[in-house]
């Protein structure tokens, strides 16, 4: 049969790239950094990164869900600020860090579902529906706040500072937070029927519905879970910042879209992964960091992630066209 | 570039030498010698992954040739790419259709190679001298054909034939037809041949590439046969009969076309389909039996794929209602799958296959929660499953983690076919289910299907190749335009004719 022996010979150095050179691409920035940002490479600054990266990554984890089923989300920005104010309102007001949180999971859940009937059941376009309902966040958050902070006062219970300053051992309690659901959506995307009904709709929607998926409901889940992980990431950044600003969490949209891309870039499938998610988070948020380290301006950073996003998109088909020549 | 002399009439436009191609060390195409002259119908046939496809891509340019030369009119030549092919001449109509559904008849033609007049130094659409010369080419091929309607208007034969309009308009010398006729029926599949016969009289070179046999006998000068990547024969086709081709086909195995001998029809009615209406359908009435296999014929767009449609939930039913086990059932999918239906698509690239998943993650996703418990998938019953089925049906994988992109038609059919055999279903629905794949399959699929006949299920073929629902079912109805024009016994007298009549809008007394 043809397309027997697809690893032989010269094709090796090809297979290993496609595979992991966005692994080796995090490892060349790393070394670049390391080398050339003073204090890059100290425990303290490593540790740091981890903690900024988590919060992205958590919500690209979600992310990597609605992409695995071939949709899109442009509403992460703005909900991961309103969210942010909602968790802020209700635990001053309860001064329940539980109620709190639950109300926060509440709103994810609700964003989700909002996102997933409005794409998946009325079938609107993923960009124009998931645009709007990100455009009526924005403008419910200015509702509430009137665009302003709010700040938290001392009766705030502890557990809340402790969930975004907190750390068990050396190691900030975020980071942990990131590995468990790192590994939770590892577990899910490639060892349970979700995830693999999920990825049968991404790589063909009509022949899973064929298959009897039920695929509206299966994609409306992943909006569903993209709601929950923002609100979890929200949860973070809220306890992080000591604060609840409305426009929290905007740049989270253009990250997560680079790291769900990036990740669609590892292994050569077309489709983004668990761990090819957290590759990609500790690529992007290694650029913020060590840009910042080298002083280099805030717009400069944007254009390079832009950059960053054309590369692994343009990368991620290239190669899948490659892939896909017929033998 | 072309000799003086007068015998180029005779002499090859094509002619190739030792052709070959490997794919990361494997080769898919040994040694083909084969030439092609003007005026002269060649076929190639041959099983799927025989080697067919990958040699005319090498004539048309998408591949290089890994070995061997190639030469046009005499002048060795390689081509580096589908432009530089054509710039020889060699134009290829494809299996697919291709055309834009909004765009009319001439638009669709002159697609990518539009042409323009000049307007105050600006080059500007010229839309009439485009809908002349598509009208000179429409009409030199006998069809009558408005050039200014959209495409999505026309029936399956027009637009094949508006694929080769647009072949056409650039006066190719070599027109390479892979497998023209999948998905016409009859009397537009007669028509179209008539129509390439005509091309070869202007003096065209014809590679007429097809699985069926008695097309090919009908219209080729002659004929190669393929196996396994190797040419095992060019014949005349006054040397060729098709016993000897698909044996040649085929290799050592002996090939007798099916023919089902029992029927294990019950009395217990597993479907009962009533005044069913939907879209395309009026008023289908007919039901199934326990152990049946019930032959669906129709055109192409009669609205056999309708009814299984609207069986499977993925139609909406307007009238009328389906009876399962003599109980009521409203269409879903889910319900269908819960209710024992199975459904084997039309379209196996674009409804049935994910293409990027493993043959193992293809055969068990519609009843996968058999593999999985609280959620979690089991990976080695699965694995075993897989193995299982691969061996059963005999697919030819290099094992249950391959791609299933990678697989030829017929194992990616037998994939399919696998899915729903885990599932224990009760009323099997079959759209053409052998539609573009090689003997071999075609057999082992008509076997299933008796098999599965045989242990109480009840069988839906729905088809547009008349010899095979004959060969297969215990009963055939025929439907015309969305509606039903007559029941059939298949081994009545004339069953072939009356049934034929049928299917082209005769209506039966």
């Amino acid at each position: 049969m043809i397309g027997k022996k697809l690893n032989v010979g010269s094709v090796d150095k090809k297979e290993f790239l496609r595979k992991y050179g966005t692994v080796m691409g995090a490892l060349i920035i790393f070394t670049v950094f390391s080398l050339t940002a003073r204090n890059f490479f100290t425990s303290t600054n490593l540790l740091m990164l981890l903690r900024q990266m988590s919060m992205l990554t958590i919500i690209s984890l979600g992310f990597t869900f609605v992409m695995g089923a071939g949709g899109f989300d442009m509403s992460i920005g703005n909900a991961t600020g309103l969210i942010n104010i909602i968790f802020a309102i209700v635990i001053l007001n309860t001064n329940s860090f539980w109620i709190a949180l639950l109300a926060a999971l509440l709103v994810g859940v609700t964003i989700g579902v909002l996102n997933g009937t409005l794409v998946a059941y009325i079938g609107l376009p993923d960009f124009i529906g998931t645009f709007a309902v990100g455009s009526i966040i924005y403008g419910v958050k200015m509702l509430i706040t009137k665009g302003n902070p709010i700040f938290f006062n001392d009766t705030v219970p502890k557990i809340f500072f402790f969930i975004g300053q907190g750390y068990v051992g050396p190691i900030p309690f975020p980071v942990i937070l990131m590995a468990f659901f790192v590994g939770l959506a590892i577990f899910i995307l490639n060892k349970t029927s979700l995830g693999r009904r999920v990825y049968a709709i991404g790589g063909n929607s009509i022949a899973s519905l064929y298959a009897g998926i039920n695929v509206k409901r299966y994609r409306l889940i992943t909006f569903i879970v993209s709601g929950l992980s923002v609100a979890i990431a929200s949860v973070i950044l809220t306890s992080r910042l000591g604060s609840a600003q409305p426009l929290a969490g905007e740049e989270f949209l253009l990250d997560a879209i680079s790291v769900v891309f990036l990740s669609t870039t590892m292994f050569g499938d077309g489709e983004p992964t668990g761990s090819g998610t957290f590759v990609g988070a500790l690529i992007i948020s290694m650029m913020n960091n060590g840009l910042t380290m080298l002083n280099v301006p805030y717009y400069f950073q944007y254009i390079t992630k832009g950059t960053v996003v054309i590369f692994a998109v343009v990368l991620s088909v290239v190669l899948g066209q490659k892939l896909r020549v017929k033998l | 570039m072309m000799p003086a002399d007068k015998t180029v009439k005779a002499a090859n436009i094509i002619e190739t030498e030792g052709v070959g191609k490997e794919f990361n060390g494997v080769w898919v195409l040994k040694d083909i010698d084969f030439s092609l002259r003007p005026g002269e119908i060649h076929s190639l046939v041959g099983e799927n992954g025989a080697g067919k496809s990958t040699f005319i891509k090498i004539l048309s340019g998408v591949y290089q040739p890994s070995s061997g030369s190639i030469k046009i009119d005499g002048s060795p030549i390689t081509f580096h790419n589908v432009r530089h092919s054509e710039s020889f001449g060699i134009r290829t109509v494809h299996q697919e259709i291709n055309l834009v559904p909004f765009f009319n008849v001439y638009e669709n033609i002159f697609i990518g190679t539009e042409q323009k007049k000049n307007i105050l130094g600006i080059g500007v659409l010229d839309d009439r001298q485009m809908k002349k010369k598509a009208k000179e080419v429409i009409d030199k091929l006998g069809v009558r054909l408005d050039v200014n309607k959209p495409a999505h208007l026309l029936n399956a034969s027009m637009q094949r034939i508006v694929e080769i309009s647009k072949v056409l308009v650039h006066s190719p010398r070599v027109i390479i037809f892979d497998e023209p006729t999948t998905s016409l029926g009859e009397e537009e599949r007669k028509r179209l041949l008539e129509i390439i016969k005509g091309l070869k009289k202007t003096g065209i070179g014809i590679i007429y590439i097809s699985h069926n046999l008695e097309e090919v006998m009908e219209i080729s000068d002659r004929i190669t046969v393929f196996r396994d990547g190797c040419r095992i024969d060019t014949m005349d086709r006054s040397e060729a009969a098709p016993e000897k081709i698909v044996s040649m086909m085929i290799g050592h195995k002996s090939y007798n076309e099916y023919k089902r001998e029992e029927c294990y029809k019950c009395s217990e009615v597993f479907i009962d389909v009533k005044n069913l209406s939907t879209d395309k359908l009026k008023g289908i009435n007919f039901s199934v039996h326990k152990g049946e296999i019930l032959g669906i014929a129709g055109v192409v767009g009669a609205g056999k794929t309708e009814i299984a449609k609207a069986i499977f939930g993925l139609d909406k039913i307007q009238k009328g209602e389906i009876q399962l086990y003599g109980g009521r059932y409203q269409p879903s999918c889910q319900r269908a799958i819960e209710n024992g239906i199975a459904l084997v698509p039309e379209e196996r690239q674009a409804q049935g296959l994910i293409p990027n998943y493993s043959v193992m993650k293809n055969i068990t996703l519609t009843y996968l929660n058999k593999w999985c418990s609280r959620g979690v998938m089991d990976s080695d019953r699965e694995i075993e499953t897989a193995r299982e089925y691969i061996d059963l049906m005999s697919i030819k994988t290099t094992g249950y983690a391959q791609l299933v992109k990678f697989l030829s038609g017929g194992n990616q059919q037998k994939v399919i076919l696998s899915r729903w055999l885990n599932g224990d279903f009760k009323i099997g629905l079959f759209d053409e289910p052998t539609k573009g794949i090689d003997v071999k399959a075609k057999e082992d699929i008509y076997g299933l299907m008796d098999q599965l006949a045989r242990e109480g299920k009840a069988i839906i073929v729905l088809s547009s190749y008349l010899p095979e629902l004959l060969s297969i079912s215990d009963r055939i109805i025929v439907v015309h335009e969305g509606e039903l024009v007559g029941e059939f016994d298949p081994k009545e007298d004339n069953a072939k004719e009356k049934i034929m009549h049928a299917m082209l809008g005769g209506r039966v007394a």
